[in-house]
């Protein structure tokens, strides 16, 4: 009896440690939506704030629309086509069985990846416009599997016996089969369903390669945060989402112990009270799944009673505006903006060149730029209807040649340097050098404390800048040279980010960051306002960096040109170029809009630094595609290592 | 000729199956096995063996064969005691495995990044006790917790529905015979229950073997697998045919678990949730 004790023991102890181990991570989440900071690492005291935002937040709201009604419907046409697909492979015969079978695995079985990219293939073979329907449809096609494969093994199991004497007795085929084998085959075809719900819920891989403009699921949504540092409001509405499931599932799982009541009395009162608690049961079950069918048709309603005769499609950087300035566009101009998100300039050039999603304004940097001009993916910009182009400081014109030669096709946004973010405390505490150069970064004292920029330009900028030669360069010993400094400071380096330098910097995580001047103030301000114990800096390593523009430019295949330039005129407005600035603080060429700053931000030197301070600095030049490609594999090398 | 009605309802799916399963695997063997003009080459398939691709892809191996064993080591046990209390509301205890994923998956494992982090909660709390830091982040352990944490329920669940299935009698008739606890274990449970644990191998293995956000946010992109090189050639080197290329290389893997399915799983009842 002991013994079976213990053993007890050991097995509840075995089960909480691995529901502990399943539960860990989101019992994080859950506590990081009630945190005051936007920090993942720092606890700023309680508050409901991003409840709040969340309801707030038009994007967030707009993806969990989307992710709902995709999953919904998927999961709903899933279910049919896979049901009615079972009932008919049921009845083949062997062979053919097992060729649909085999074929009907393959999405299972696929990996994600492939069967995303092969999806996105066909779209753009087939000149079907990745979107809402594209997302529809891979979703559907991922989920059939699911519900073929619980509906098949319950038809299994039926009896056609009973069909047949259903058959035999007067009821229609029809009729037989809804009386008589559905009610048996129910339980498959409902667990079929919300598995394909649950996947489709779930699924990021494949509807990263097969959504188009402006269709964001929470997963992609979430993705495309991950870089720059989540909105807590995402933590919030996966806590709402994750503790509704749990309570449905606690109230429709928890059924009145079944007495072990002797008398007949008792028996009696147990079965009417678990009569009465299905009735309960099944009434929650049904409000849950009409509420959330209401909530999905109703914002569908409204969004499609809201259509628009003029439109505009702008393809942008994450966080690369305030938010408000588009409202304010749709209101003045009575132009309906779809507003999309890149993260690399590498990103957006196949969607771009394929045409998929027809963009009308995109902002791209300098050497994208000149390689979009090159292959004849831009249009001119018709310079009479942007009235407002006089506010731009004619230096970053000129400075824009060094790759649109006469500036026909591009309209500077922001600009700044790349240089090293440096945490003053770490640097004290570990008594290490204050970085000074790029070769800094190779000073084996750093160690783990290194953040350097996921791509390849970027990282092969500081090694060859280190080198003492150009950025641009195409000699293969330089390069060559290049990639053995980066695999030998690869050991110092604690991790290759793009935009989670952000976060990990404000964590403390590592002493130095590779990261874009732009950034600074943003970090810094938020140091600040954390009340933090150290402070962050920025130097521009004097051997010279990346001087980089983004602009704005018109493809060649945009539907809504002169829309476009409405856009970027609107933008150009010192007004609206000063709000932009404030909530992206990349320096602006906007001279207008400068004159406006206070004369600190005016004079610092690390957002606007003196031109004359940048001459060993360089502008990328777009390569050709055979240079790019040798840069990408000797990046390979140096990341594979 | 009923039947011949009844596989008609067979019809819309297979249609479907040729336009968004058969063509768009066909479209990534055309472009696999041609180059940015068109022309045919293998080159995009045999670049795998060049040393990067290979490292990648032997990386990946091995860490997706960790993360498969140690979840068939973690769920077996697991699926054991479930079955052999007889849990009754077996629907519930089904649904506890699953409700993680209700949470979203990159979220999931944001929250990892968080807890494993140098200045992260579990280092906070150790720190707390005087106990030496963890420093597992960006290493090839945190990948492989990564995928353990995030594939651990495609193990759990067909290791146990095979498990559930099996005749309390059959067992008993075993003890009757005098087998002890470890000869049932041995010639008995496991033997029944080969059907699960394989497909809850391929169903573990294959998306860890092709994963690309795991080894992003857990492996700080110091470390790269085969899904990387193809997610990279994709979305950034602007390669589509090298990546359709290293995606063949890919499926055959996939294939070779399709062929381990259909040996020991024939009616498909361990891959059915």
């Amino acid at each position: 009896m002991k013994r079976y004790r213990l053993k007890q023991f050991f097995q509840d102890f075995y089960l909480v440690l691995v529901i502990l181990f399943l539960y860990a991570p989101i019992v994080t989440m859950i506590v990081l939506s009630f945190n005051d900071t936007k920090s993942r690492t720092l606890w700023g005291g309680f508050t409901l704030r991003w409840y709040a935002d969340m309801l707030q937040d038009t994007a967030i709201m707009n993806a969990l629309h989307n992710t709902l009604l995709i999953a919904l419907l998927s999961a709903l046409a899933a279910t049919v086509i896979g049901t009615a697909a079972a009932i008919g492979i049921n009845s083949m015969k062997k062979l053919p069985r097992s060729i649909v079978m085999g074929v009907n695995n393959i999405p299972m079985l696929n990996s994600d990846i492939v069967t995303g990219i092969s999806l996105m293939l066909a779209f753009i073979a087939f000149g079907i416009s990745l979107g809402f329907k594209t997302v529809l449809i891979a979703h559907i096609t991922f989920n059939v599997p699911y519900v073929l494969l619980s509906v098949l093994p319950k038809l299994r199991q039926t009896s056609r016996y009973t069909y047949e004497a259903a058959l035999d007795l007067g009821a229609g085929p029809l009729q037989a089969f809804f009386k008589v084998v559905f009610p048996d085959i129910l339980p498959g075809v409902l667990s079929g369903f919300l598995m394909a719900f649950t996947m489709s819920l779930d699924d990021f891989i494949i509807t990263h390669f097969t959504r188009g403009a402006g269709i964001d699921t929470l997963s992609t949504l979430i993705y495309s945060e991950v870089r720059r540092g989540i909105n807590p409001s995402m933590y919030a509405l996966s806590a709402i989402i994750f503790l509704t499931v749990l309570a449905l599932l606690i109230l429709t799982n928890f059924s009145p112990e079944e007495k072990k009541g002797k008398t007949a009395a008792g028996i009696e009162a147990a079965a009417r009270k678990r009569r009465r608690f299905a009735r309960i049961r099944g009434g929650i079950l049904a409000a849950a799944s009409f509420s959330i069918f209401a909530v999905v048709s109703l914002s569908t309603w409204n969004r499609y009673a809201a259509s628009h005769s003029d439109e505009l499609y702008v393809y942008n950087w994450g966080e690369y505006i305030d938010e408000s300035v588009i409202t304010q566009f749709e209101e003045e101009t009575g132009i309906h903006v779809t507003y999309d998100l890149f993260e690399t300039n590498e990103e957006m050039y196949p969607v771009i060149e394929a045409g998929a999603v027809r963009y009308d304004a995109v902002c791209p940097s300098d050497y994208m730029i000149q390689r979009m001009a090159e292959n004849g993916l831009l249009a001119e910009i018709n310079f009479d209807n942007l009235p407002n182009l006089k506010h731009i400081d004619p230096v970053y014109l000129e400075m824009s040649r060094e790759f649109d030669p006469e500036n026909r096709y591009s309209v500077p946004y922001t600009w700044g340097t790349v240089g090293i973010l440096y945490n003053t405390k770490l640097i004290e505490e570990k008594n290490l050098p204050v970085p000074r150069r790029w070769s800094d970064l190779w000073n084996p004292a750093y160690a783990g404390e290194i953040l350097m920029q996921d791509s390849v330009r970027d990282a092969f900028m500081v090694a060859l800048k280190s080198l003492g030669y150009s950025m641009n360069t195409e000699d293969m010993r330089e390069l060559t040279e290049a990639r053995d400094l980066l695999i030998a400071q690869k050991p110092l380096v604690q991790a290759y980010v793009i935009d989670q330098v952000r976060d990990k910097m404000i964590g403390g995580e590592a002493a130095l960051g590779v990261i874009y001047s732009g950034e600074m103030l943003y970090l810094q301000e938020e140091v600040a306002s954390q009340n933090l114990d150290f402070t962050l800096e920025y130097v521009i390593p004097e051997e010279g960096t990346n001087l980089w523009i983004d602009s704005w430019v018109i493809p060649a295949n945009a539907r809504n040109k002169e829309n476009a330039e409405k856009w970027i005129d609107f933008l150009c407005r010192p007004d609206i170029a000063l709000k932009n600035f404030e909530y992206i603080t990349y320096a602006t060429p906007n001279r207008a809009a400068k004159a406006l700053l206070d004369e600190s931000l005016q004079n610092n030197k690390a957002i606007f630094p003196d031109m004359e301070s940048l001459a060993q600095s360089e502008v990328y030049r777009y390569l050709g595609d055979e240079t790019d490609a040798v840069y990408n594999s000797l990046w390979k090398e140096v990341k594979s290592r | 000729m009923k039947n011949h009605f009844r596989q008609l309802l067979a019809g819309p799916y297979i249609v479907w199956m040729i336009g968004f399963t058969v063509i768009p695997l066909l479209l990534i063997v055309f472009y696999g096995l041609t180059d940015k003009s068109g022309a045919f080459t293998l080159a995009n398939v045999t670049s795998i063996a060049t040393p990067e691709h290979m490292k990648a892809l032997g990386l990946s191996l091995g860490l997706s064969l960790i993360s498969t064993a140690i979840c068939l080591l973690i769920a077996y046990p697991l699926a054991m005691i479930l079955r052999r209390r007889g849990i009754g509301h077996s629907s519930f205890m089904v649904f506890i495995f699953i409700l993680p994923m209700w949470m979203n998956f990159l979220l999931r494992t944001l929250a990892w990044q968080t807890l494993l982090e140098k200045n992260g909660v579990i280092n906070g709390i150790l720190g707390f006790l005087h106990l030496p830091e963890l420093a597992v982040i960006n290493t090839p352990a945190a990948i492989v917790l990564g995928m353990v944490y995030n594939f651990l329920p495609f193990m759990i669940l067909p290791v146990y529905n095979v498990l559930e299935k099996i005749d309390d009698n059959t067992v008993n008739a075993a003890r009757d015979l005098g087998a002890g606890e470890l000869q049932t274990l041995l010639y008995v449970w496991f033997p029944l229950s080969v059907p699960g644990i394989i497909s809850g191998i391929t169903m573990v293995f294959v998306p860890a073997l092709t994963t690309f956000v795991i080894s992003n946010l857990l492996g700080g992109s110091k470390i790269l697998l085969i899904g990387n090189v193809i997610e990279q050639e994709f979305t950034k080197g602007s390669n589509w045919n090298l990546g359709s290329g290293l995606s063949l290389v890919l499926m055959l893997f996939i294939l070779l678990s399709m062929a381990l399915i259909a040996k020991y799983d024939k009616d498909g009842e361990g891959t059915a949730l």
